[in-house]
């Protein structure tokens, strides 16, 4: 018995290991074995609403709608509490990694649980407007893995193994630099300097930070004047001319860092938010049923 | 008095440093370049920005040089005097000057305010590199989402309800609850779109019945007559025992209130815009498949018998029959030598025969009758306007072509006996006899002489008197010969000899204008079949009590169930739901059909339909809305059908 126990432990460890040294994510977790699963459901649904005869047309109000409503609420309800199950770590059979693999199969299985549902009987009311909602949040939810599997990759490459902090100290530094280098231009050159000064380098709405595009950098602008002036010292203003050329890589780095970022997070943005918009009309779905039984 | 440039540094530790230093001359200048006297490091301020100068020594005047000007409490200034004693603050670029009196001389103190550049500012970390900075938060996305989702289709359609709660119809217009409309109304409910009040009128209670029969009040008293005013727990006990659906379907009502066997139940609504639906097979094979055990079970024992499919699982018709001559009519399963007595003798085979003396008498009369080289079925039976059924049959219609009642021709006009009126046909024999002495013959007139010779057995005389002495008794006879076999009434009909008190009498005749009466057959929907193809008894029927309605072997030909069940081969097989016979709200009319399933008659819809072509509906009568109202036309009659 003893050795029984033994071996089972030590092949646990193994497993342990070659998670470790495989980085088994969550999509990938325990052999994605929640894609299995959702999978498996999936099919269930399809197969037996083909096979189910309801009368007189499939919709949400048969026996079979409503018993994948059901399933349907429970589960939107369930991956919600992703939001605070995240925020209690622990390490056992439900450790975080293995509910955030359930929640994204699951929470795409609820495309073909929501979907057949309905029936495929749409149209311009709070029903459908909770289907809407529920296909908004899967399709964010959707782009978030897509976005986690891919981006971080990219991110790191544009780091170079810097800080974001460093990355920011670099362009403190061209500025302290800037700032004493201008001194000896004129008023009419150091004006497009002193607005490369003045730019703030997070500034820019969301557009801007998801395009990675600033059509009104301050830092390019003065380039481009001292590169047409030639009011002031021809030394001085190569020397300010080529403190603005290395501000500006910095610049785009750190706009690029900021632009990965942002991908990264802006998906959540519509999720959770969307979330409690598909719970909000999921309650007035459910309770309008039962209001106009 | 003098200048003063003060200078304030901060250690590390946050220690301030204070350095004086006094300035040469009254006056000062203020810039960019290393040659001021007092020299700023800002390139927002210009080379030589400002000269400050005081010609009291207390009051201070700062003047801008180079049109860059300067703020003083925010205001920009290019030139101002300001009293040292009462002090004051300018703004340089990034810089600050202070300007204050200490005993003689005044204090200029020049301190960088703002931060070299903008990206030198302190910034959060978490929150700058994040979405943070530029998204509103995901927090507060929730609240306003979800706040806004719960006020539009929540509180407001509630509030819709809550405001039409007693009104007996709403205005148009736009109402809340509309986005709660799950899908649209069949065309018959379409108007109550915008009301959903007028079926859904108290909240959390499903759509009674009650709410039906608000308008629906016909339809509801003629489902009752359909069940045989069956009671709602005998129409549930009739129900085919739940599977796993309908077992979670019970749940949820259960659970959630919802009384069964309500009218919604099967007139499902918000499927769709459009007709109601055709009425599946299913709908009445959920209950009368086996319904006859389980109502007894129930304890609701029943007659009916159990029926789920046509094509397989229907009983054998039961048309109405009197089974002897006079009997009450009584609904009889078909099965061969059932019999029918309508008090009429006919024998069909002899009438339908090709050769021999009927088929020869039809022949002869071809060209003033609508007659071939035989009878047909068609000579003799007429159908209804609508086509549906077969007129009774008319003595004076459809059989006096060849049996004639005439008896007398005066003045080229013929006189026939009433039919229908035993008791005017023996007066007219009997008149007829009297009024009507045998011809005189001419021997016996004028001023010839009588010889006795004539009154022998045999001559003139003695036909004469004989015929006028025996005249009355001969119309006893003829009125006995009418009446007996042989006789022109005896032949069809069945008599009664005269009785103490009681005349030549002739049986009642009752032709059964419609044998089935639970089903629906429209002979119109099959004038391209041969009569005899279903009644198929019809050619070779010696008697008229055989019972010619074709059985349910003979629709079973061409009608086969709704999923094309069928126990015999068939040709061209007519797939025949229940409904297409049987009306669940049986209202005396034709079954409901959906327009497109219905035969159009292009004929038809160009011809004015005659006005007893539209369907009457006993229970709700003409007056109604139209709900179930049911038009079906009648092509024109064939000439032939029309009775030519």
């Amino acid at each position: 018995m003893a050795s029984l126990f033994q071996r089972r432990r030590s092949k646990a460890t193994q497993t342990e290991r070659v998670r470790e040294r495989r980085h088994e994510g969550f999509l990938r977790y325990a052999g994605f074995r929640w894609a299995k699963i959702s999978g498996a459901l999936c099919l269930l649904i399809i197969v037996s609403y083909a096979l189910v005869d309801v009368t007189p047309r499939h919709n949400g109000g048969s026996w079979y709608g409503y018993t994948l409503g059901t399933i349907g609420a429970a589960l939107i309800l369930w991956l919600t509490a992703l939001g605070y199950r995240k925020r209690k770590m622990t390490s056992d059979a439900w450790s975080l990694k293995a509910w955030t693999s359930a929640h994204v199969y699951l929470g795409l299985s609820l495309i073909i649980i929501g979907t057949w549902h309905t029936g495929f009987q749409l149209g311009w009311n709070v029903h459908t407007l909770a289907w809407a909602l529920m296909m908004l949040v899967i399709l964010s939810g959707l782009y978030g893995v897509i976005a986690y599997a891919t981006l971080p990759a990219a991110l790191s490459n544009n780091r170079d193994e810097m800080t974001q902090m460093q990355m920011l100290e670099a362009i403190r530094a061209f500025d302290r630099q800037l700032h004493s280098a201008a001194q000896p231009l004129t008023p009419a050159d150091t004006a497009p300097v002193l607005a490369a000064l003045d730019e703030d380098p997070f500034a820019g709405g969301i557009a801007a930070r998801l395009s990675g595009r600033y059509p009104d950098c301050a830092t390019a602008a003065a380039l481009r004047a001292l590169a047409v002036s030639n009011g002031s010292d021809r030394e001085a203003r190569e020397k300010v001319v080529g403190l603005l050329k290395q501000k500006e890589a910095a610049l785009t780095r750190l706009r690029r860092h900021l632009r990965i970022r942002a991908l990264l997070e802006i998906w959540l943005y519509v999720h959770v938010p969307l979330t409690f918009a598909l719970i909000a009309a999921l309650s007035a779905h459910i309770i309008s049923v039962f209001f106009y039984w | 008095m003098s200048f003063i440039l003060r200078r304030i540094s901060t250690t590390k530790t946050g220690k301030q440093i204070i350095r004086d230093q006094a300035l040469p001359g009254d006056t000062i200048t203020l810039g960019r370049e290393g040659s001021n006297i007092i020299h700023v490091a800002d390139l927002a301020v210009n080379p030589h920005h400002a000269t400050i100068s005081s010609a009291d020594g207390r009051t201070v005047r700062v003047a801008a040089n180079e049109g860059l000007g300067f703020d003083l409490n925010g205001r920009s200034e290019t030139i101002v005097d300001i009293d040292s004693g009462a002090g004051g603050e300018l703004r340089f670029g990034g810089h600050r000057l202070t300007i204050a009196r200490e005993g003689d001389n005044i204090i200029l103190l020049v301190e960088r305010i703002d931060e070299l550049s903008q990206s030198s500012k302190d910034v959060d970390e978490a929150k700058a590199f994040s979405l943070q900075g530029v998204m509103p938060g995901k927090r507060m996305g929730a609240w306003v989402f979800g706040v806004l989702m719960l006020l539009a289709f929540l509180i407001g359609p509630i509030w819709a309800w809550y405001s039409y709660k007693n009104v007996n119809e709403r205005p148009d217009g736009y109402h809340a609850d509309s986005a709660w409309l799950s899908g649209p109304l069949s065309s018959a409910h379409a108007s109550l779109k915008n009301d959903c009040q007028s079926c859904h009128v108290e909240p959390f209670v499903a759509v009674t019945d009650k709410a039906c029969v608000g308008c629906h009040t016909g339809e509801h008293k003629a489902m009752s007559m359909a069940h045989a005013n069956a009671p709602t727990a005998m129409l549930l006990a009739a129900r085919h025992p739940p599977g796993v659906g309908e077992r979670i379907l019970k749940g949820f009502a259960d659970t959630f209130n919802r009384p069964q066997g309500r009218c919604v139940e099967c007139h499902t609504e918000h499927e769709g815009s459009g007709p109601m639906p055709a009425t599946l097979q299913k709908f009445c094979a959920d209950c009368h498949d086996g319904m006859s055990a389980r109502l007894k079970t129930a304890g609701h024992p029943t007659t009916l018998a159990d029926a789920a499919d046509f094509g397989k699982s229907h009983p054998e018709f039961r048309p109405l029959v009197r089974s002897a001559p006079g009997a009450k009519p009584v609904r009889t399963t078909l099965a061969k030598g059932t019999v029918d007595y309508n008090g009429l003798k006919f024998p069909h085979d002899m009438h339908l025969q090709a050769t021999g003396g009927v088929a020869r008498m039809a022949a002869s009369f071809r060209g003033r009758y609508d007659f071939g080289k035989k009878l047909e079925c068609a000579n003799c039976h007429r159908v209804e306007a609508d086509g549906v059924r077969v007129k009774p049959v008319e003595m004076e219609r459809d059989c006096a072509m060849c049996h004639s009642l005439a008896f007398e021709t005066v003045g080229g006009v013929t006189r026939t006996l009433r039919h229908g009126e035993p008791d005017q046909v023996v007066a007219d024999l009997t008149a007829y006899y009297r009024s009507t002495p045998p011809a005189r013959p001419l021997q016996l007139g004028g001023m010839q002489r009588r010889r006795p010779g004539a009154y022998a057995e045999g001559q003139v005389y003695n036909i004469y008197f004989n015929e006028v002495a025996a005249r009355p008794s001969r119309a006893q006879d003829a009125v006995r010969a009418v009446f007996s076999k042989g006789g022109a009434c005896y032949d069809c009909h069945t008599i009664f000899a005269p009785t103490a008190g009681n005349n030549w009498r002739v049986a009642a005749v009752d032709q059964t204008p419609r044998y089935l009466q639970k089903g629906w057959f429209d002979h119109d929907a099959h004038k391209e079949t041969d009569c005899a193809d279903c009644h198929t008894a019809a050619p070779a029927s010696k008697a008229s009590s055989d019972l010619l309605v074709p059985g349910l072997r003979q629709c079973r030909d061409c009608h086969v169930g709704e999923g094309g069940a069928r126990v015999v081969k068939v040709e061209t097989a007519t797939e025949s739901p229940c409904a297409m016979c049987h009306e669940y709200h049986s209202d005396g009319g034709k079954p409901w059909m959906p327009p497109r399933r219905a035969k159009k008659n292009t004929a038809a819809i160009t011809n004015k339909p005659l006005a007893a072509s539209y369907g009457v509906s006993m229970i709700t009568g003409t007056g109604g809305r139209g709900l179930y109202d049911v038009t079906w036309r009648t092509p024109p009659l064939h000439g032939a059908r029309r009775g030519g």
